[in-house]
């Protein structure tokens, strides 16, 4: 090669974002070297966003089947059989580079993306829910982006009518450079209707194009957001993609529509590099070819290249297969909702994409090599060893010097606060299924059919992964399937985000197995599997990666929405206990407030943790005569002291025993109250029922020795009061919580 | 002095609002090619020289008015 | 008896469609979809819904594409023969850029979208819609807008205090209407308007009961 060839091919191999390792499988797969639009396909389809490839290894051995999964990964979103006919699908997903850089658009065309791979399969959208971590409040543009994502996410679901029923918002200085928006959708199938796949079938039936036209809108995202951003980032992004909820309102009815005619033989939604990724995995899922005319994609400008025609991430544009004799009954209901509906091309027995334009074939390739052949990579990693451990409990110090003054504080932090500033701009009731919204630990909705109730809730405490990667990877699943059992809902299955630094950087990739190992034990001994999600890497800026966050939406079950325990104290003289079962003391949020290290003592034990999620479900679920537990609320971040205060909030206060405090917990002080006990929770029994919860907590604890139900005290009065250690007025605490600082 | 601000969607940007408002238009049997949805901002400035009003002006647009992203802005004195 | 027949109007981009069609079966009446493309016969209707959303995503003025569509003309015709109009939040919009009621609905104060639950107070009774909720009762309802904020001039204000024409008022404004104002209806009263949802609180398990009323009908 001469000079200049030389630097012409080192030019190419960056612009594409290729190495010079997949370079060589590239022209050994295709029997030449590439040429063309194949840069440009190669380039989108291997790339870590679309490929996975340096994730695969790991995320085949997740534990992602039980009786009620019927599709897992590999399709647009998991779909989970709920029984008396009744199913959903759900997923979270990523966008969190293009949220950074233009809030507003970022978060509302996040939340479009994960509505389209819900209805994409059949189902209608019923809930969101967004899971959210931003920056200390004082770095540059936080503030603006805090509120573009808020008003983003609220924008565009709002419109489309979903509603946002639960959320999670974290703080903290390592997303100062790269923030965090993650949107989980859920979606109900029609009863008896079918499940729609991507895997294009039957020779002659044509390709069609529906929703938007195509513009330049984000070209060469998907290989963006596998790339660490630098301070050129800016110079170099691509054009921001707008989303237009009230187009994909319009997408929504009409796919439904034509599916419920049975009009579609499978269809894919155009999100991370576009035409190309949907066109080219429809082919490969489905063992079929396609030969596809670029000259008939509607386009909104029409000197684009076919290089971005086939790149072009614009929203709201659907690729769906149907039989040439019902087209023009399926361009008929599209029309009805001003939509338009083109043939694009035919599908192929022969297992080869071709692609034409000004009639000349630019291209013509195995779908295959570009879907299944990705190299995987085993980035190296070291096995896990547990971190920042201390001897005992009480070596946790928390660093907090009176009671009354640090729960003063962080009930008015922005990590401690009242979150409605946020959701409050989001519409929760929408769809008219509401039963609890983000004012609430879990969100839920009712099922229309059955009237069974569907608990969706999001999980990962990012202080918890600052501590130690495989208990925090435990407990963003443990944490939310207590939070659901709590309110007697039965996990049922999970979907993930993991949102990591770079994957080239030996300490991520071990806190990304580690925490996966993590999530999958605990998983497997939930019986509720991990069906769906995503992975977003290179969250790393000018070197600064976030702390490793692998979120989680759990869905859960319960057989009737009638008598859910309440999150707060309701009532004067009911008795508090503890519900318990120790394995770990964390100092977690206290000790990051107070700015000191995360420490913690003991391990988290997936197994028990299983069998406590089975006993809690089954102390708050409904029965005859009444639930027995009327409020519940898990001890999460800031220990018992602010869970007792959150539980004040209506008004009803409550006075803890100190004496039975201490034989429950061993020891009771300021630092104690303020650190977290894995897991414990709180809960009040309706009056007269305390005789029958204590008997069938000692009835059903079996084999679980290590858990507890433990009086602590009575609700009543206008404080939160523990003697000689805490003793707040519930006014100081509403007015702190509701008037608690953001902007 | 008063300076009119223009604030339209960057060419090559989608205009959810033009293409929606262009379908209702159409629907009544209007011509038309396209529509496009901008917004317009009126400043008054506190100065007598046109040039010193429009580089004022401009600093505010710069700062709060349109987005680079996705929007373009022009000046006029009005 | 026969049911009562409640036409349900929508516009592309209307979302709480399939919520109103609910809440109508709920009260034992029959719900039938009206498409805004199309005109519909009057007369064969005991009444009218335009249920709240985005119709046309908001663009423009909040209503303001929906008022111009083809169901309006037929919209305004039933409400020309006295038959039962009610609009939930956009429909309210789109019955006052339609002109069939006064006012209009504009940006909240705060400049949000604010979801919430709010305290109402009826000031006047609507015999057409909630009939047995008097003036001077109250109520609970969920609201959900950006674009609530009721306005209209001094004289017109005074106009619609005169003839009895507001209907519901907050007990805390949650979005800088005028007088507090939630919801007004005509002269005649068989076209009304609110910006809450009286869909979303129809049962215990919805948060409230107090919508059911609305739907329910002429109980004089």
């Amino acid at each position: 090669m001469s000079n200049g060839a030389a630097a012409e091919f080192e030019a190419k191999l960056k612009k594409y974002r290729i190495n010079r390792a997949e370079h060589e499988m590239i022209t050994t797969l295709l029997g030449h070297e590439p040429q063309g639009i194949e840069w440009a396909l190669f380039s989108a389809l291997w790339s870590e966003h679309c490929s996975y490839k340096s994730s695969k290894v790991h995320l085949k051995k997740l534990f992602n089947k039980s009786r009620r999964v019927l599709e897992s990964f590999g399709e647009n979103a998991g779909v989970v059989d709920l029984g008396q006919g009744e199913r959903i699908a759900f997923k979270i997903e990523s966008h969190n580079h293009p949220s950074f850089i233009e809030p507003y658009q970022g978060a509302a065309t996040g939340v479009g993306g994960i509505l389209r791979d819900i209805f994409t399969m059949g189902a209608r959208p019923i809930a969101l829910a967004d899971y959210l971590c931003f920056g200390e409040q004082s770095a540059p543009r936080m503030k603006s982006i805090v509120d573009g994502v808020v008003r983003g996410i609220g924008g565009y679901g709002n419109c489309v009518g979903v509603p946002t029923i639960t959320g999670q918002t974290e703080f903290h200085s390592s997303y100062n450079n790269n923030v965090l928006v993650n949107a989980m959708a859920v979606g109900l199938f029609g009863k008896g209707e079918r499940v729609f796949l991507s895997k294009a079938r039957g020779k002659g039936n044509w390709v069609v194009y529906v929703g938007a036209k195509t513009g330049r809108d984000g070209v060469h995202g998907a290989s963006m957001a596998s790339e660490s951003f630098d301070e050129d980032s800016a110079a170099k992004r691509p054009n921001v993609q707008i989303g237009d909820p009230f187009f994909e309102k319009l997408l929504i009815e009409s796919c439904l529509e034509v599916m419920a005619q049975d009009l579609v033989v499978a269809i894919q939604d155009m999100g991370a590099a576009g035409l190309t990724s949907s066109s080219f995995e429809m082919a490969s899922k489905g063992g079929v070819g396609l030969k596809m005319n670029l000259d008939d994609v509607p386009l909104r400008d029409p000197t684009m290249s076919p290089e971005e025609i086939l790149l072009s991430e614009s929203q709201e544009r659907m690729l769906l297969i149907c039989e040439p004799s019902k087209f023009e009954q399926l361009q008929a209901v599209f029309h009805r909702w001003g939509l338009d509906a083109v043939k694009i091309g035919e599908v192929l027995d022969e297992r080869v994409v071709e692609l034409r334009w000004r009639n000349e074939t630019i291209c013509k390739i195995d779908p295959d090599l570009l879907v299944e052949n990705c190299p995987q990579y085993q980035r190296p990693y070291s096995p896990w060893k547990a971190k920042n451990r201390v001897a005992g409990s009480s070596d946790v110090k928390t660093g907090v010097k009176n009671a009354n003054e640090f729960l003063s504080s962080v009930l008015k932090d922005v990590r401690g606060t009242s979150r409605k500033w946020i959701y409050h701009q989001y519409d929760s009731r929408v769809g008219a299924k509401t039963v609890r919204d983000c004012a609430d630990s879990v969100g839920i909705v009712r099922l229309p059919e059955s009237g069974r109730g569907l608990g969706v809730i999001l999980g990962c405490r990012p202080y918890v992964m600052r501590w130690d990667a495989r208990e925090g990877g435990i407990d963003a699943v443990a944490y939310p399937a207590l939070e659901l059992a709590a309110k007697g809902f039965e996990p049922l299955a999970v979907t993930d985000c993991l949102n990591f630094g770079n994957p080239e950087r030996e300490n991520i990739m071990s806190e990304f197995v580690a925490s996966l190992e993590g999530m999958s034990a605990t998983c497997e001994n939930l019986d509720a599997p991990i069906i769906s999600g995503n992975v977003s890497f290179y969250n790393e800026t000018m070197g600064q990666n976030i702390t490793s966050t692998p979120s989680t939406g759990l869905i859960g079950l319960r057989d009737t929405v009638s008598e859910i325990p309440v999150s707060e104290f309701s009532s004067d003289g009911e008795a508090i206990y503890l519900l318990r079962l120790p394995m770990v003391a964390t100092g977690g949020a206290t000790q990051e407030l107070n700015k000191l290290p995360v420490t913690g003592f003991g391990q988290l034990e997936p197994s028990l943790i299983g069998a406590f999620t089975r006993l809690v479900r089954v102390l708050a679920d409904y029965r005859e005569g009444g639930t027995l537990l009327s409020s519940t609320r898990i001890v999460g971040k800031f220990g018992l002291a602010y869970a007792l205060a959150r539980m004040s909030m209506r008004g009803t206060g409550c006075r803890i025993d100190v004496d039975k405090l201490k034989a429950a917990r061993g020891e009771v002080s300021t630092d104690d109250l303020f650190r977290e006990h894995m897991y414990e929770i709180v809960v009040t029994a309706k009056k007269g029922r305390e005789q029958d919860l204590e008997a069938e907590f000692r009835q059903i604890r079996g084999a679980l020795a290590s858990a507890d139900l433990l009086p602590i005290g009575r609700t009543g009065g206008q404080k939160v009061e523990i003697a000689g250690v805490l003793d707040y007025a519930l006014t100081d605490i509403q007015n702190s919580y509701k008037t608690g600082i953001w902007a | 002095m008063k300076i009119g601000v223009k604030v339209m969607p960057r060419k090559e940007i989608l205009d959810t609002q033009g293409r929606a408002v262009e379908g209702i238009l159409k629907q009544h049997g209007q011509k038309l090619e396209h529509c496009t949805v901008g917004k317009y901002i009126i400043l008054d400035i506190p100065e007598t020289d046109p040039k010193a009003a429009l580089a004022a002006a401009k600093s505010m647009a710069e700062t709060v008015l349109y987005n680079p992203l996705i929007e373009t802005f022009e000046l006029e004195q009005i | 008896m026969m049911k009562r027949k409640c036409g349900i109007v929508r516009f592309p981009g209307t979302n709480c469609d399939r919520d109103v069609f609910q809440a109508v079966e709920m009260v034992g009446a029959e719900p039938v979809w009206l498409w805004h493309a199309d005109q519909f016969i009057a007369k064969e209707y005991d009444s009218i819904f335009l249920p709240g959303g985005f119709s046309y995503g908001d663009y423009l003025r909040s209503g303001a594409l929906a008022s111009r569509a083809p169901v309006m003309k037929s919209v305004r015709e039933a409400a020309e023969r006295g038959i039962p109009v009610l609009g939930i939040c956009n429909g309210f919009q789109i019955l006052t850029e339609a002109q069939l009621l006064p006012g209009s609905l504009i940006r909240n104060n705060h400049l949000r979208f604010n979801d919430d639950w709010v305290g109402l107070k009826f000031q006047n009774t609507n015999r057409f819609f909630a009939g047995a909720l008097r003036k001077g009762t109250n109520a609970k309802l969920p609201v959900a807008h950006g674009d609530g904020r009721y306005f209209v001039e001094d004289d017109e204000l005074k106009r619609l205090q005169d003839k009895g024409q507001i209907w519901l008022t907050y007990e805390q404004n949650p979005n800088g209407s005028i007088n507090d104002i939630a919801g007004v209806m005509n002269e005649k009263g068989n076209v009304a308007a609110l910006m809450p949802h009286p869909e979303r609180a129809m049962t215990e398990w919805m948060g409230g009961v107090d919508g059911f009323k609305f739907f329910e009908g002429d109980l004089t």
